[in-house]
């Protein structure tokens, strides 16, 4: 192959947008308003498995509090006749994430299993991504943060604890489907089976409204809970391509 | 060993009608030193070559090479895709393209400047200091006696305030 | 200025050199103090404590640090970028001041570059940002608007210092033939051993010419780049196309204020009556009047935009800037810098010192409260109501800001001893050229042979 053909299969390749051919795992999560209750489970087990500072009383009063998975609560119209509404709210994984391009030292990226990662160790804290990330899913370390006596205890070894100064985010338990796909690799197995790996918030859901899944396998629990007519994204108009569906609530009115 | 006569003049017209009746009578083309820059001297003095403008041009040519391949070299080589967009992708690649070209131009500009105004200057050469005040000053090598006369002649016809002469130093 | 003769340029710059009278140590020990504790102390604090001590918070994660960033690299855009156009056009009212308006840039550009440093979470590794080669195999992601401004910021200031340094040459070497002690020593490096021949002064004009050829679009495409770190999110209210021009307009306008404060300053307590005049003034109150103009009609526009696009978004995000919590801001911004500069029609006012004085500060403090607002006002009220905040800045970041202000005054007052203020040789241009004496009247004028 001359220079000439490489230069033009090279610049096919690098000028291709999203790069990936394909992903190796297209990880995908839907919920299921319908089933949300607002329990905030998910909130508290996301919390213990990924090391996510308590920021105590004060920076939560400045609005400083730190959920990767939060549940948004939105009511409508007025008591008597008023409606309360949740929304979990996580990473979106986007596919073509806003937060990505804009990060000036590449310290956020796409990776193959088509996960929006966030590298803490190269962060520099422009903050620019959670400027740019229109569900605002991004949490900045304004200090440093200890755990006191007994839950320094219960950090998990698996997952790093981060410096002030830099930006954190859902992974959908990245150490999971890590260590999944090790297991999987270890057994000859080419590819994680469904329901194999599960995020915390996924496994900790009472009523199973969360679920968790690979959407290039047709067969995944997820993939049929993409087909569902309840399906869609949120801010679907940015164009931002989420990792995350939300079934629409169905209501008595409609 | 040359030696330097130097006229001081009050104008710069008349520093300048001296340096044209010096080189005129066969002297070596003399030198103006001058507070300000004088309008006219390449009428009198000859036609002097810009060579800054090709540095610049260079510069400026390399540098938007280079821009450019800075930003698409290092992303195809350290592949980090970010936000579904390709890995070359050519609207921001154009922005450092023409911020490298602003700074490699600048860059070679003044490499050009330094090189052709011969600065910073290593060796000592004449110079007169009133001309960095209000003096213009002319100054012409001699390299015999024969040239000397002559050289001071014309210096004070054409209206110097002063004539001198400076042995160079080598 | 006919008065003045050539000699009395060099003797009245190298007095404002040289006699430094117990004022300016007064000034330069207060700022010094000032630029200490107000601005290296509570950012020491901050290293030592985290971006916490400022008062940013969930929603809105910008402050007013990057407020001060984009603030000074506005005061930044008057100078060297004003200084190449009339050079380029050959005006003769800019050899007198645009020394001090370029010292001006390249300060303000050095503060900015500051900002950044107090700004970003871990300033201590903030040279990932530069491409190098590095053993970690990762470089900058040159997608980034964030990294256009790191290209074109340093090349700004590469450039804007090199400009003032090359303009300088002739005038170090002037000031060297009249210092001693170690001025002397100093100015013989400076002035790379100048001697002002024909060869050299042809030299210079071209390398200045192309420099200020370079510099006029390098100057635009940084306050577009700054304007595009906002612009090119999905922001509402910030994600608009006209940004660039606007934040290039609104540079440029606070840098002319920033350069009326600097010359009535200069003027008074540096004795350069003689230099700097009223053509001054009223050129600059001009300039101003038609760029608040412009300015006024962007941002009638900018709302224009957001109200006409008619998405839920940009129309909460047009109501909260203009009615919601940081209403007065917006007001008082209106007032300084779209009603207030209306008085510039007056040729009188463009012309008296004080009133010039108190206008153009009155100007940047609005300019400053735009930048505020850019920042605070759109970052907390975007998508998603349940993640709407407000922002209201800390103690730190107060003292911060009003450090930065004493740091840029302490490099200025360092300059004005180190660089001759105004620049001698072209001030000497637009002077007549010195007389001839009268022997010198009866010699014939020298005419081409061929």
């Amino acid at each position: 192959m001359n220079f000439f053909d490489r230069f033009t299969k090279g610049w096919q390749k690098y000028r291709k947008p999203g790069y990936y051919e394909e992903f190796d795992y297209a990880w995908t999560m839907t919920i299921d308003l319908d089933r949300c209750t607002g329990c905030s489970a998910c909130v508290t087990a996301c919390q213990a498995e990924n090391n996510i500072p308590i920021v105590g009383e004060k920076a939560f009063a400045k609005g400083r509090q730190m959920q990767w998975i939060r549940i948004e609560r939105y009511w409508e119209g007025e008591y008597p006749n008023a409606k309360l509404s949740f929304i979990p709210m996580l990473c979106q994984q986007c596919d073509a994430a806003p937060c990505e391009t804009v990060c000036p030292v590449s310290a956020t990226y796409h990776n193959q299993d088509g996960l929006n990662t966030q590298i803490y160790n190269r962060c520099i804290g422009t903050r620019a991504c959670a400027v740019y990330c229109p569900y605002e899913v991004r949490y900045f370390n304004y200090n440093d943060h200890h755990w006191d006596a007994p839950l320094d205890q219960q950090l998990n070894p698996d997952v790093t604890v981060r410096e002030k100064g830099v930006m954190e985010k859902c992974t959908f338990c990245i150490q999971r489907i890590r260590t999944a796909k090790d297991e999987a690799k270890d057994d000859g197995r080419r590819r994680v089976r469904d329901g194999e790996v599960q995020p915390a918030c996924v496994q900790t859901c009472p009523t199973e409204a969360l679920v968790f899944g690979d959407r290039k396998d047709p067969q995944s629990k997820v993939s049929k809970k993409l087909n569902d007519p309840r399906a869609y994204r949120v801010l679907e108009e940015l164009n931002t391509l989420p990792s995350v569906v939300y079934l629409k609530k169905v209501d008595a009115d409609g | 060993m040359a030696t330097h006569i130097i006229g001081l003049f009050h104008g710069p017209d008349s520093a300048l009608a001296a340096a044209g009746k010096l080189r005129g009578a066969g002297l070596p083309t003399p030198e103006l030193q001058s507070p300000v820059p004088i309008e006219g001297v390449e009428e009198v003095l000859g036609v002097k070559k810009a060579v800054i403008k090709r540095f610049t041009f260079f510069g400026g040519l390399i540098g938007a090479a280079s821009g450019f391949l800075l930003a698409a070299g290092t992303a195809v080589l350290w592949a980090h895709p970010t936000g579904g967009r390709p890995i070359i992708t050519i609207p921001p690649f154009l922005i450092i393209t023409y911020e490298l070209t602003i700074l490699f131009g600048i860059l070679a500009t003044v490499l050009g400047f330094l090189i052709s105004a011969r600065l910073p200057a290593i060796r000592e050469r004449i110079y007169v200091p009133e001309a960095a005040v209000d003096k213009f000053a002319v100054i012409v090598a001699c390299d015999d006696d024969e040239h000397r006369g002559r050289a001071e002649a014309i210096l004070r016809e054409a209206g110097a305030e002063e004539v001198r002469a400076s042995m160079e130093q080598s | 200025m006919d008065k003045l003769q050539y000699a009395d340029v060099n003797r009245d710059v190298v007095r404002s050199l040289v006699e430094t009278g117990p004022r300016y140590y007064a000034a330069l020990f207060i700022a010094i103090g000032v630029t200490l504790a107000c601005f290296f102390f509570p950012w020491f604090y901050q290293l030592y404590y985290g971006i916490g001590a400022a008062g940013m918070n969930h929603p809105a994660v910008w402050g007013t640090y990057l407020a001060s960033f984009i603030f000074w690299i506005g005061l930044s855009h008057s100078g060297t970028l004003l200084s190449c156009v009339l050079h380029l056009t050959n005006s003769e009212w800019r050899k007198a001041m645009y020394r001090s308006a370029e010292a001006m840039t390249l300060f303000s550009l050095m503060v900015a570059a500051t900002m950044v440093l107090v700004h970003v979470g871990r300033p201590w590794f903030v040279h990932w940002t530069m491409p190098y080669p590095n053993q970690m195999e990762l470089w900058p992601n040159f997608r980034s608007p964030l990294l256009f401004d790191v290209m074109a910021v340093a090349t700004y200031l590469t450039g804007s210092s090199i400009f003032i340094y090359m303009g300088a040459i002739p005038d170090f070497a002037a000031v060297r033939d009249r210092t001693s002690g170690w001025r002397r020593h100093m100015y013989v490096l400076l002035s790379l051993g100048w001697r002002g021949t024909d060869k050299q002064w042809h030299r210079l004009g071209w390398a200045y010419t192309f420099l200020a050829v370079l510099i006029i679009p390098l100057a635009v495409s940084v306050h577009s780049i700054v304007s595009w770190d906002f612009a090119m999110s999905i922001v509402p209210a910030l994600h608009q196309t006209i940004f660039a021009p606007y934040f290039v307009v609104g540079a440029i306008y606070s840098g002319t204020a920033g350069i009326v404060t600097v010359m009535f300053v200069l003027r008074k307590y540096m004795n350069f009556e003689q230099y700097i005049t009223r053509v001054h003034f009223d050129n600059l109150g001009k300039l101003m009047l038609v760029l608040s103009l412009i300015w006024t009609y962007i941002n009638i526009l900018e709302v224009f935009t957001g109200w006409y696009s008619g998405t839920s978004t940009e129309l909460e995000a047009m109501k909260y800037k203009m009615f919601g919590y940081y209403a007065p801001l917006y007001w008082e911004m209106i007032l300084f810098c779209a009603v207030a500069p209306l008085l510039l029609i007056s040729k009188r006012f463009r012309t008296s010192f004080v009133p010039m004085l108190i206008l153009s500060v009155a100007v940047n403090i609005g300019m400053y409260t735009e930048r505020f607002l850019i920042v605070t006002t759109s970052l907390s009220r975007q998508y998603l109501p349940d993640a709407w905040g407000l922002y209201v800045p800390s103690l730190v970041e107060v003292s911060i800001l009003i450090g930065s202000l004493a740091l840029f005054t302490t490099l200025f007052l360092i300059f004005v001893k180190i660089f001759p203020s105004v620049s001698i040789y072209e001030v000497k241009e637009t002077m007549a050229t010195p007389k001839r004496r009268p022997s010198e009247e009866g010699v014939p004028q020298w005419q081409p042979t061929s």
